[in-house]
């Protein structure tokens, strides 16, 4: 179980250039549950993540993971946890070093890292059975080096990786948001599969109303820095972005006027 | 070039091989420009003269030194790492004020700026016998004996950067930000990596005191950039990017330096004299940095690991 208690994240406080990027946000998401976050930019979506990842400090409220509370805790404390998918794809993977050497990073999350060959030949073995599943043929590449992969290659690959270790929660930053509309579906495709397989705790930020809808089994709708609409169940069950849309004007009495979120 | 140039250049070369290795450390692996080796090698000098000289611990004293050597520069080391990480100190000026605070630091271990060591027991007297016993030359011995120091320490290095942990290290100059989303802490690889760098530094002024006889204060001066020069000019040897290679590479770029200094100066048409070779040296490794750059539009080449070179944002 995750909880997020009345969060309040403001950037540069004091300053011209105050900005209240979270005004009180709650959110308790149940273990097994995948939620899909959706907002304009500037709604506060990415800040949320990055309050659960450790990356962006809070100015008040608390983060619990299974009734810990480790709102004061680093990114790389967190990590035990949190498994994360980046939007840049030049984030999620370490470009210089090989595909396994990223494996063998990613495998280690969690455990304390000690002095051991990082590159067995068991792990090799797992390494293949893993990428196999990916059907792009990079089980044959273990040595080749992760940057030489196309940008859809690298951002299964970090999916992947965030599944090796086991976490209380996967968060996915856009991570489809710089592929092209083949790979950004083969991707989602992916990642239903993967929480599926090993029943993942996950939270997905996308700008893809369609996406938000259809993956997961919950949808929360930022904006101005608040939760607006958090749906699920049958309220949510075959609900179309018109309808979506239709909810966000009863909601807010204001129309919708980011054409991305209806576009996309 | 005689015979015995050659195997002072050789001998020469292997002991700033671990400069090499070091530098290599910092430089390529963490990303960190790391100034502070010009204050540990003299300071890795001091420590084993004076360990040597003050007699208190007899005949083991040359090997003493050279692990305390190893210690006292992984100590610098760590003030730099500490001073850049805990306070966010620029991490070249860092490095910089370790470096002179080291000046100081070393004249006070010796109580002097130069000490001798002539006459006492070294790791070259004391493996003389175990030589002569199996027939080889004085000249040979001195670089043999290197040569196993260097090999050890750079087996080392590489068992170390094959590790889980040494992952992390390479994954911290790259991409701090994934290690720390894989739970890796880039604090811990960059104190590691700098002890370690500044250990091999102090422990390379350590070997060169007691071939030569002598710790000098002013003997860490243009240390980092003859390290760099042994990094880039191995990096252009070999394309490959492995781990093992490149920091073999160090050793040979470190020796092939020495013998390219070695011919420059024995060729008198040249008109070269030994103070020129701060000069070469800062020549030979701006036009290292600028030659990928003017290649690039030219014939396909291996570009190096990571670029000292302002980074261009890519579009």
């Amino acid at each position: 179980m995750i909880s997020l208690s009345n969060i309040v994240v403001t950037f540069n406080p004091g300053t011209a250039l105050e900005k209240r990027a979270l005004r009180g946000v709650s959110l308790d998401i149940p273990e097994g549950e995948f939620v899909t976050v959706i907002g304009s930019n500037g709604a506060g979506k990415s800040t949320l993540l990055g309050v659960l990842a450790g990356e962006t400090p809070v100015t008040s409220g608390s983060v619990m993971i299974d009734g810990r509370d480790v709102t004061a805790l680093p990114v790389q404390k967190r990590a035990d946890d949190v498994a994360r998918v980046f939007q840049d794809p030049n984030v999620g993977v370490c470009g210089p070093l090989s595909i396994e050497e990223n494996l063998a990073l990613a495998m280690m999350r969690g455990n304390a890292r000690g002095l051991s060959r990082a590159l067995t030949e068991e792990r090799r073995q797992q390494f293949r059975e893993r990428l196999k599943v990916l059907g792009m043929g990079l089980e044959d590449r273990l040595g080749d080096r992760i940057g030489l992969l196309s940008g859809g290659q690298r951002q299964a690959l970090s999916l992947l990786m965030a599944t090796f270790a086991p976490s209380r929660i996967l968060l996915l930053d856009e991570h489809t948001a710089a592929l092209d509309p083949k790979m950004a579906d083969f991707v989602i495709n992916l990642t239903r599969d993967l929480i599926a397989e090993f029943g993942l705790t996950a939270m997905m930020v996308t700008h893809s109303m369609g996406d938000a809808l259809s993956c997961g089994t919950r949808t929360v709708m930022m904006h101005g820095g608040r939760k607006l609409i958090d749906i699920q169940g049958g309220e949510r069950e075959g609900m179309t972005p018109a309808d979506f849309v239709a909810l966000f004007s009863k909601t807010q009495g204001d129309d919708l006027t980011d054409d991305s979120l209806l576009l996309a | 070039m005689t015979v015995f140039a050659f195997l002072g250049a050789l001998e020469l070369g292997l002991i700033y091989g671990l400069v090499g290795i070091a530098v290599f450390l910092t430089f390529r692996v963490l990303d960190f420009p790391d100034l502070t080796v010009d204050g540990s090698l003299p300071l890795g000098s001091a420590v084993a003269a004076t360990l040597i000289v003050s007699g208190g611990i007899g005949a083991m004293a040359p090997w003493v030194g050279l692990v305390a050597a190893f210690l006292a520069g992984a100590c610098a080391g760590l003030i730099t790492a500490f001073l850049a990480i805990r306070f966010n100190i620029l991490n070249l000026l860092a490095s910089i004020l370790t470096m002179i605070a080291a000046y100081s630091i070393n004249i006070r271990i010796m109580g002097r700026p130069n000490l001798p060591v002539l006459g006492e027991e070294t790791i070259i007297s004391q493996t003389a016998p175990a030589f002569a016993a199996m027939d080889v030359g004085q000249d040979f011995a001195r670089v043999l004996l290197v040569l196993a120091v260097v090999a050890v320490a750079a087996w080392l290095i590489i068992r170390l950067l094959a590790s889980d942990f040494g992952l992390a290290m390479r994954a911290t100059g790259q991409n701090s930000r994934f290690v720390l989303a894989n739970g890796g802490s880039s604090a811990l690889c960059t104190y590691v990596g700098l002890a370690v760098s500044n250990g091999l530094v102090a422990m390379a002024g350590a070997i060169f005191t007691q071939l030569n006889g002598f710790a000098d204060v002013n003997a860490g001066v243009g240390t980092i950039v003859v390290g760099l020069a042994a990094v880039i000019l191995g990096e252009t040897l070999v394309g490959s990017r492995k781990i093992w290679v490149l920091i073999v590479a160090c050793i040979m770029g470190s020796i092939l330096y020495r013998i390219a200094m070695a011919f420059a100066l024995n060729t008198s048409s040249l008109g070269l004299q030994a103070s020129d070779l701060n000069l070469v040296t800062a020549v030979i490794v701006a036009l290292a940095l600028v030659a990928p750059k003017m290649r690039k539009s030219g014939f396909k080449a291996p570009r190096p690991r990571l670029s000292l070179q302002k980074k261009v944002p890519a579009k």
